[in-house]
């Protein structure tokens, strides 16, 4: 791939990992997670973030009622739990299906286009 | 936490709201505490340098604070936005035009009206300075006021535009009006105005364009030219102004009404032509030089160059059209 390509390349990629990354991590909220455990879960998962992108995405999320935020002093380390509200369970299990679609009509398409 | 790590926390925190700054600073600190700590692995004794070169690498991976605060203000970051994007061209489209004619109207008629002996000069000057600077505060206030709007009611400054918007889009906001038909109105339009300044002529004084001492402030035209010649001229813009007005309350050039129009146009050059070339139309003293026949020439010369480019114009004008 020459260079114009890369850039194309990157610019795309990072639009479809911009929408990804939500769904992600509202998925891996469906058990409680913190900033750090919740970083190191998606990149685990093969959904590599930025923490500065992660951390201001779940405050935006919590405001939006998809999560829900307790801080837990119990520990040496104060950390801010987040996890799923029942809507957010809602929202991702639609983006669930909509994604199980998308990668349906995306292999076909694919399927399709191969000569 | 460190001093690094404190500074760091109060250059992202210092723009956001008063009342999220604790538990922001409580969370950026914990996770950059996390990543140190990831880094340095567990049952290692790290050195404090060894710590503080890996705090500078986690907080270079967070990255410029400026932009991680602005993630979490989620404020925009444009002054017009997308949303009210339309509603700003619709209103410079608009409200632009409007203000212009205004000021030069405003200042055409106080000028003439302040200085009784206001020649022509000052008029354009004052009226073109004027309307720049209306038109600039125009822009700037249509600017601030949308703007203002986009950020205050979070881009609801086009909550008037919505129905512009996808998803309430019918295809019966279409602008069905002919846009050729506007081009036609305007240019008779213009034409208009054009014939009325000519019809006002043979009014006109030369005090106003700055040649007054040369006859007195008397007009341009000999006052000693037959009333007859005043009179065909008249008939002849009156009858390019009726041509005007049907395609203006029509939209249309129809062949009929172009070809009565050029017809009228030649029709006039050639009585122009007789006219400038059998007696002096200019006032005497205007003309009193040794070059008066060549000045006579020139003016003929000018009134075909018009003629023909309004033939041209025309023509082209009725090509579109008839092609569309």
């Amino acid at each position: 791939m020459d260079e114009d390509t890369d850039k194309a390349l990157a610019t795309h990629e990072q639009e479809l990992r911009r929408g990804t990354v939500v769904f992600a991590s509202l998925v891996a909220c469906r058990r409680p997670q913190y900033g750090y455990s919740l970083l190191t879960t998606l990149t685990e998962a093969g959904v590599p973030t930025e923490a500065n992108t992660l951390y201001p995405l779940l405050r935006r999320l919590e405001k939006q009622g998809l999560l829900t935020a307790v801080w837990n002093t119990e520990q040496a380390r104060p950390r801010k739990y987040y996890t799923l509200t029942d809507s957010g369970a809602e929202v991702a299990a639609a983006l669930h299906s909509h994604w199980l679609e998308l990668d349906s009509s995306i292999t076909q398409l694919w399927k399709d286009g191969t000569p | 936490m460190s001093a690094l790590t404190e500074i760091y926390v109060d250059n992202v925190t210092r723009h956001l709201p008063e009342d999220a700054r604790p538990d922001i600073a409580a969370e950026i600190t914990a996770t950059i505490d996390d990543m140190v700590d990831a880094r340095l692995g567990e049952g290692t004794d790290p050195t404090p340098d060894r710590t503080a070169a890996i705090e500078r690498e986690v907080l270079e991976e967070l990255g410029d604070p400026a932009v991680l605060s602005r993630e979490y203000s989620n404020s925009p970051q444009h002054f017009i936005g997308p949303n009210s994007y339309p509603l700003f061209v619709w209103a410079l489209r608009w409200v632009l035009p409007l203000v212009g004619l205004l000021a030069v109207l405003t200042n055409v008629v106080t000028t003439i009206a302040l200085s009784p002996e206001a020649q022509i000069g000052e008029i354009i000057g004052k009226t073109a300075g004027n309307t720049v600077i209306a038109l600039l505060t125009a822009f700037a206030a249509i600017t601030i006021i949308i703007g203002l709007g986009d950020r205050g009611m979070d881009g609801g400054a086009a909550e008037a535009m919505r129905k512009r918007q996808s998803g309430t889009w019918t295809v019966d906001d279409l602008d069905r009006r002919d846009s050729h038909g506007k081009q036609i109105r305007a240019e008779a339009g213009l034409g208009l105005v054009f014939i009325v300044a000519f019809a006002m002529a043979p009014f006109i004084p030369t005090s106003l364009f700055y040649v007054g001492h040369l006859n007195g402030g008397e007009t341009f035209i000999n006052p000693d030219l037959g009333f007859g010649w005043l009179l065909g001229y008249w008939g002849f813009l009156a009858l390019l102004a009726a041509v005007e007005i049907v395609k203006f309350t029509t939209a249309s050039a129809r062949p009929i009404v172009v070809l009565i129009g050029g017809i009228a146009d030649v029709a006039m050059a050639v009585f122009l032509t007789v006219a400038l070339l059998t007696q002096p139309v200019l006032h005497p003293e205007l003309t009193n030089t040794p070059n008066a026949d060549v000045q006579q020439i020139i003016t003929v010369i000018a009134v075909w160059a018009i003629v023909i480019w309004d033939q041209v114009s025309t023509w082209r004008t009725y090509r579109r059209e008839h092609h569309s």
